[in-house]
């Protein structure tokens, strides 16, 4: 036995030693801030303008995952919208951090009086990058491979988002060389943001024809940059375009990496392997704000977060019981202590960036009494219970599980007693996306992006009654009518003064008898190098680099 | 012997179909489904259809499969739902990535577990042999990501010497950059099994070390270490290769975790990428190639044993 007596001090001392070895690596000791007054980290770096602009450099992006595909009109995740975009140029742009439209390939249009055929004047002299021409007969077969599944080449691709962006448009019609006509079927006061999104990138008609559906894997477009390679799991790297028809980029070089890890990518980002990463560990981001190598970059999003009810199951029929359970449960604690300041606490369905946004509505701050007393009145004194779905992880869900399990505990003190159930992101889709007879939960956590800055995206999408699943996004099947007569009209409205009008009244009556437990909005975050200057982030979350530099 | 190989290589058929079939049965009830994950929950019912018309998923299971078996005899793996390529040309190149990982952390297992192994076991009960047994204990317990992250920071953030994560450097493809890529998660990756196998190693040798032939080895004269390399390690060492062989085989799948930490782009992370997308074709291709390759390394590990103890012989 003596010969085991001392394995016990052994292995502690083992293992004390390991710890200390650790520790200091875990958590590196900071350099504080420098105390100058410069302005502080967490502004955007539109630092003035040098009288030379500093060129060359290479910006190298850690992104959470590879890109899927680098051809635009192909793309469903952000990684891929992210790599591909500067390859491109879309007919209309968003003007910088806003969801206003500005002049792209198209320099100016005309809406007809009925608000059906818009007229597009493109740029003339553009080049693709492979040398061919740009002009109408190009926009015309970029459109109609998406949308039109008889064209010969629709079968070069898949497109998810034809239908969406789309799905509206009767016919594309090259009126001569550099003029198109876009019909609509029908008049849809947000197709001119669609103009700017994604699928409305050109691509080089050559190029697609020659690669098929390689055009994927080697796309040629019109943009600031090239693209140079893809080497499937390491890197995709896009040179500076010096032939670009606006003002050439002032960087030589953007590669992107995909580092699935978010410590990693932060640990790589430190250690120098690369100089731009997105998706910071919440618990990191105040160390990153005080470091005075990098700068932190954020933007309000296009995101909401929340929790549906299930409308058509009692007691949630019942307003006040909806009303009740807004007061219960504890959203700043959430967006404080799970998200970190990684989120803005949502007040209302409609982020703030979108325009027609109001916070002068109905509001719901943490009131547990009255949420008991709300309760007591719709008969339910002593609480229900209810099922609780929740996804494992998924797009745009932050931290299902942690704020599920927050939101869990909050209904509980108030004597609402939910059951959890998680599953895989993907069964999850596949369990809620479903008719109202199918649904089987109470309650459902849900995320949103916006696609094209319209509130229509929003509003109309996602609480209309006409919006049901399967057909469309309304999970929770929540139905109002003065709301979806509101919004009915916003959307077939072009007077953009009348349709704020509208969207303002939506939000009102939305608050006043809520569809949702609305948690927060996403803020976009992305930690650079210090010397990357002139950066910003935008609301449909696309990197620009055209204007960027870097400091030598 | 031929015919053994033979035999054990037209085996391999069965299995595979076996194999495949019940990969392709598990991905078609699981629920989800492939487009609507593409499009999220943003998909709208036509486009939905179109699609699944497009990817061929409106066809019904059985349809699918025969045709997916019919194209990959003919060598056309299809091409991958997700990521747009070709699927054998892209679980290839992650193949290989998984293979120089694998290959670095069983050499790196086997050139330290074998001889600590043998040194416990030589010297058992010793200081040496406890530390050492308690240093395995310890490596065996790490939890793998927590180890990786640990030396990500310790040699890439702290010391500064070799590259966090990845294959290679931006733009670079030499060879000396992508040995300094494959060290951290090779260490990483080999820790684990360099712990199980110096602990085979020493049982093994433990048992070898008594018996008779052993104790006429010795009394012959011949010297300690003639008598444990020459005669006794050779015959410990057929369980060695048994864990050797599984751990090689298990690690050919590509260790998910290591290849999570290190966003290294071998196959089970491509694995784990199309199961959660429901990407059939680049899964069925990928589980077809680790499987293929599991079933060759069980078989190498035979015949070393017929090498190892020439009473072993396949009729």
């Amino acid at each position: 036995m003596y010969r085991r007596k001392w394995i016990v001090p052994f292995v502690i001392l083992v293992c004390m030693s390991l710890l200390a070895a650790c520790r200091p690596t875990a958590a590196p000791t900071v350099p504080p801030a420098s105390p100058s007054p410069a302005a502080p980290a967490t502004a955007a770096p539109t630092a003035a303008q040098p009288a030379q602009i500093p060129q060359g450099g290479t910006i190298i992006v850690g992104l959470q995952a590879e890109p899927t595909s680098l051809d635009s009109v192909q793309i469903s995740d952000y990684n891929s919208h992210r790599a591909s975009y500067n390859i491109f140029d879309r007919l209309l742009e968003f003007k910088d951090e806003s969801t206003e439209v500005e002049p792209g390939l198209a320099e100016s249009w005309e809406i007809s009086d009925d608000g059906l055929v818009y007229t597009l004047h493109l740029r003339k002299g553009i080049k693709f990058h492979d040398g061919t021409d740009f002009n109408a007969e190009a926009v015309k077969f970029n459109l109609e491979r998406q949308f039109d599944p008889n064209h010969p080449y629709h079968d070069t691709g898949e497109f998810p988002y034809a239908e969406f962006t789309w799905g509206m448009v009767d016919k594309v019609e090259v009126v001569d060389e550099y003029t198109v006509n876009i019909t609509l079927k029908e008049i849809f006061a947000p197709f001119l943001n669609h103009l700017a999104m994604h699928p409305a990138s050109i691509g080089s008609p050559e190029a697609i024809k020659k690669l098929g559906r390689d055009f994927s894997l080697q796309p040629v477009g019109t943009g600031p940059f090239k693209f140079v390679s893809w080497t499937p799991g390491v890197e995709v790297v896009l040179e500076k375009n010096p032939d670009y028809w606006g003002k050439p980029p002032n960087i030589d070089r953007v590669i992107f990496r995909p580092i699935i890890e978010d410590q990693s990518r932060l640990t790589e980002l430190e250690a120098g392997g690369v100089n731009f990463i997105v998706n910071i560990p919440p618990d990191e981001l105040a160390r990153l704000k005080q470091d005075p190598r990098f700068t932190v970059v954020e933007q309000p999003g296009m995101h909401t977060w929340w929790v549906a009810f299930n409308h058509t199951r009692d007691p949630y029929k019942d307003t006040r019981v909806r009303q009740a359970m807004n007061y219960a449960v504890n959203k700043q604690a959430i967006v404080d202590n799970i998200l970190k300041g990684t989120g803005l606490l949502a007040i209302n369905p409609l982020p703030p960036v979108v325009w027609s946004y109001t916070d002068d509505l109905q509001r719901y701050d943490y009131n547990p009494e009255k949420a008991k007393q709300l309760l007591a009145e719709a008969g339910y004194p002593n609480g229900f219970s209810c099922v609780f779905w929740v996804p494992e992880s998924g797009s745009g869900m932050q931290q299902p599980v942690a704020m599920g399990t927050a939101i869990q505990a909050d209904l509980k003190a108030v004597g609402i007693d939910c059951k959890i159930e998680t599953f895989e992101w993907g069964t999850y889709l596949d369990k809620v996306i479903v008719p109202p007879e199918k649904a089987e939960y109470d309650l459902m956590e849900m995320s949103w992006i916006g696609d094209n800055g319209d509130p229509d995206n929003h509003l109309y999408i996602l609480l209309s009654g006409e919006q049901w699943p399967p057909a469309g996004f309304n999970m929770g099947y929540y139905k109002n009518e003065q709301v979806d007569a509101l919004l009915r009209e916003a959307r077939t409205t072009l007077d953009r003064a009348k349709r704020t009008e509208l969207y303002i009244q939506a939000q009102k009556l939305i608050a006043q008898d809520p569809p949702w437990i609305t948690i927060d909005h996403e803020t976009q975050i992305v930690v650079m190098d210090k010397k990357i200057k002139n950066f910003k982030l935008h609301p449909t979350g696309p990197f620009r680099f055209q204007n960027v530099w870097i400091e030598p | 012997m031929t015919g053994y190989i033979v035999r054990r290589l037209l085996s391999l058929i069965p299995v595979l179909i076996g194999v495949t079939f019940l990969v392709f049965l598990v991905m078609q009830l699981a629920p989800g489904d492939p487009a609507q994950i593409m499009l999220g929950p943003k998909a709208t019912e036509t486009s939905l259809a179109q699609l699944r018309h497009d990817l061929g998923l409106d066809q019904p299971w059985h349809v699918q499969y025969f045709r997916w078996i019919g194209r990959v005899v003919q060598g056309n793996w299809g091409r991958s739902i997700q990521l747009k390529r070709e699927v054998l040309p892209f679980i290839l190149d992650r193949f290989r990535n998984s293979l120089y990982l694998t290959v670095l952390a069983a050499l790196i297992a086997c050139t330290i577990g074998i001889p600590v192994g043998i040194l416990s076991a030589v010297r058992q009960y010793s200081v040496s042999d406890r530390a050492t047994m308690v240093l395995v204990l310890v490596g065996f317990s790490m939890p793998i990501f927590w180890l990786g992250i640990m030396l990500q920071i310790l040699f890439g953030l702290k010391l500064g010497i070799l590259p966090v994560s990845g294959l290679q450097s931006p733009e670079r493809s030499d060879v000396l950059d992508l040995i300094s890529h494959l060290i951290l998660p090779s260490m990483a990756l080999a820790t684990g099994a360099m712990a199980i196998i110096a602990r085979m190693t020493r049982s093994s040798m433990l048992e070898v070390i008594r018996q008779d032939y052993v104790r006429t080895a010795r009394s012959k004269g011949l010297s300690e270490r003639l008598v444990i390399n020459r005669h006794a390690l050779k015959n410990a060492l057929i369980p060695v290769v048994t864990v050797v062989g599984m751990q090689v085989g298990y690690l050919l799948g590509g260790d998910v975790l290591v290849e999570i930490v290190f966003s290294y782009p071998g196959i089970g992370l491509a694995m784990i990428n199309g199961i959660l997308a429901r990407d059939f074709p680049l899964v069925q291709g990928a589980i077809l190639l680790v499987a293929s390759s599991y079933v060759l390394v069980n078989l190498a590990v035979d015949l070393l044993y017929a090498y190892l103890d020439p009473r072993i012989r396949y009729g």
